[in-house]
């Protein structure tokens, strides 16, 4: 008898804690409420500098003066990194005022907008600045048969960090107000995003219309398809040329990678391919441009923030090329007649992130955030 | 004895909790649903209905193997999510037997989303509940 109860238990906190992963990785949209505002005041209590994103956790005292303990989520280190903030900007103990966005929940959270040191008006963190202009870029760096390389120099180290766009859209439909979670900022503007068929686009909108909140990568499933090259967190490409592929790891996913045959196989028939979030991709070389051909995607996860649908029947053609040595140019075609009422394109660069590397990411570590305080 | 069957039930149910992690996020109507119908709560027949969006049309059948049923149409209005199956099937004599379901889908984003409403068969009406496995 003794030892069934202890099975119970063992199967309550396996899926209590299978609750927590599920809860994991949202997007701010789906989390907090970007209409309201909070401000909290009050001494941190821990700081947690993990990827995703970085929390840190602050005795408020209200009104009554009953202290509640808040958790501020701060954004992607990586980003505040290349802000300027370090892990050591913020110490236990030093008092801060958060001006930001509640949780939609009625947990106590907060997205911050503003940090700012109370003793000294320091302010410790707030909206993006202006960057400083880039410096000239260094040449194209290149194999010695003078094949474009798409990792650093010999010598050198880096990353692929953050992308000009976070959102998929096709290019013939211009610029469309979202947010970078790929939420319409005006929904008629739907028919601009991809030529959906009407599925799809009824589904693209009860996606929107319900803030992202099912959003699989908030599952801590993997960012599958063009996605992949838009999360904060970068990638790196391996060529492996003795092997015929190339490796892309992937920043972004949890310890994810994806392979890219270049030793002239034939690409695999839809049909035959295991569906999985990366596709079965072959790459060939189109002068300076990596053309990679990719099918066999399975419909278990989102191609993009925002939420556009597609079906097994997905075919990507991407195209990457290295005009200098700090910028990627991405280029994909979505191919998927089942979804879409034609092929459709779209564009964005990459920067370099010079004499780094891509650090570890693990979705399900922010499994904490979803507590209720 | 006893326990091998207490274990197992654990493995099912964690199982069962893993599974609908890895959801379809493809076409609403694509893939295998499970459930019922019947002409009232006591009365139940078990139904499996097979959907697969082809691009153009929704194609399908009603509960496969040797007996199945294939659909003659099934109609998803998006405006509303509202679905009409219709098929040919044969009662216990043989004769010919005109199914006509129509049902709404709801929790279009959950894993396990569902298909609920009418179904005729033949002169018998009934109600039907499908849920996406």
């Amino acid at each position: 008898m003794k030892r069934v109860w202890l099975h119970t238990l063992v199967i309550v906190l396996g899926l209590a804690i299978t609750v927590l992963i599920a809860a994991a990785q949202r997007s701010n949209t789906a989390t907090y409420d970007g209409n309201r505002q909070v401000k909290l005041q009050g001494p941190v209590t821990r700081i947690d500098w993990v990827n995703p994103r970085a929390f840190f956790f602050v005795d408020v005292k209200d009104a009554n003066g009953t202290v509640m303990n808040w958790a501020v989520d701060f954004g992607n280190p990586l980003e505040l990194e290349r802000e300027g903030w370090k892990k050591s900007s913020l110490h236990i103990g030093d008092v801060v005022t958060v001006d930001g966005s509640p949780a939609r929940s009625e947990s106590r959270e907060a997205f911050a907008k503003s940090v700012v040191l109370t003793s000294s008006g320091k302010r410790l963190f707030g909206p993006p600045t202006a960057k400083p202009a880039a410096a000239v870029s260094l040449p194209t760096p290149r194999w010695p048969d003078n094949q474009v390389r798409f990792g650093p120099s010999p010598g050198k180290k880096g990353y692929w960090g953050a992308s000009s766009s976070r959102v998929l859209v096709d290019d013939k439909g211009g610029k469309i107000p979202m947010n970078e979670d790929g939420l319409l900022l005006n929904i008629s503007d739907a028919d601009r995003v991809a030529p959906f068929q009407p599925w799809a686009k009824a589904l693209y909108l009860n996606r929107q219309r319900n803030l992202l909140k099912d959003d699989p990568l908030g599952r801590c499933l993997p960012q599958g398809g063009p996605r992949q090259f838009q999360m904060p967190n970068g990638f790196q490409f391996i060529e492996q040329r003795e092997l015929g592929r190339i490796l892309i790891l992937l920043g972004g996913g949890d310890r994810n990678w994806r392979v890219i045959y270049t030793d002239g196989r034939p690409a695999v028939p839809a049909a035959e391919a295991v569906l999985t979030y990366y596709g079965t991709s072959t790459g060939r070389w189109d002068k300076d441009t990596l053309v990679v051909d990719s099918a066999g995607y399975s419909e278990r996860f989102w191609m993009a923030n925002g939420g556009l649908p597609h079906t097994e029947a997905l075919h990507l053609i991407e195209r990457f090329s290295r005009p200098n040595y700090d910028t990627l140019k991405y280029e994909v075609t979505v191919d998927d007649p089942r979804t879409y009422t034609r092929p459709w394109t779209a564009t964005w660069t990459v920067q370099w992130v010079p004499d780094k590397e891509i650090e570890e990411y693990f979705c399900e570590d922010n499994a904490e955030h979803t507590f209720v305080r | 004895m006893l326990k091998r069957v207490w274990l197992l039930g654990c493995v099912v149910a964690c199982l069962g909790f893993i599974m609908p992690m890895t959801a379809q996020e493809g076409h609403p109507l694509t893939g295998t649903w499970g459930g019922d119908w019947g002409p009232n709560p006591t009365t139940r027949n078990h139904l499996t209905v097979v959907l697969n969006w082809d691009g153009k049309n929704v194609t399908g059948f009603i509960n496969p193997g040797p007996d199945s049923i294939t659909l003659a149409s099934v109609y998803l209005d998006v405006a509303s999510w509202t679905v009409r199956l219709e098929a040919e099937a044969k009662d216990a004599a043989g004769k010919p037997v005109h199914i006509t379901a129509e049902g709404k889908l709801e929790d279009i984003s959950s894993y396990h989303r569902k298909i609920i409403g009418s179904w005729v068969q033949g002169t018998t009406r009934g109600d039907f509940r499908l849920t996406r496995d």
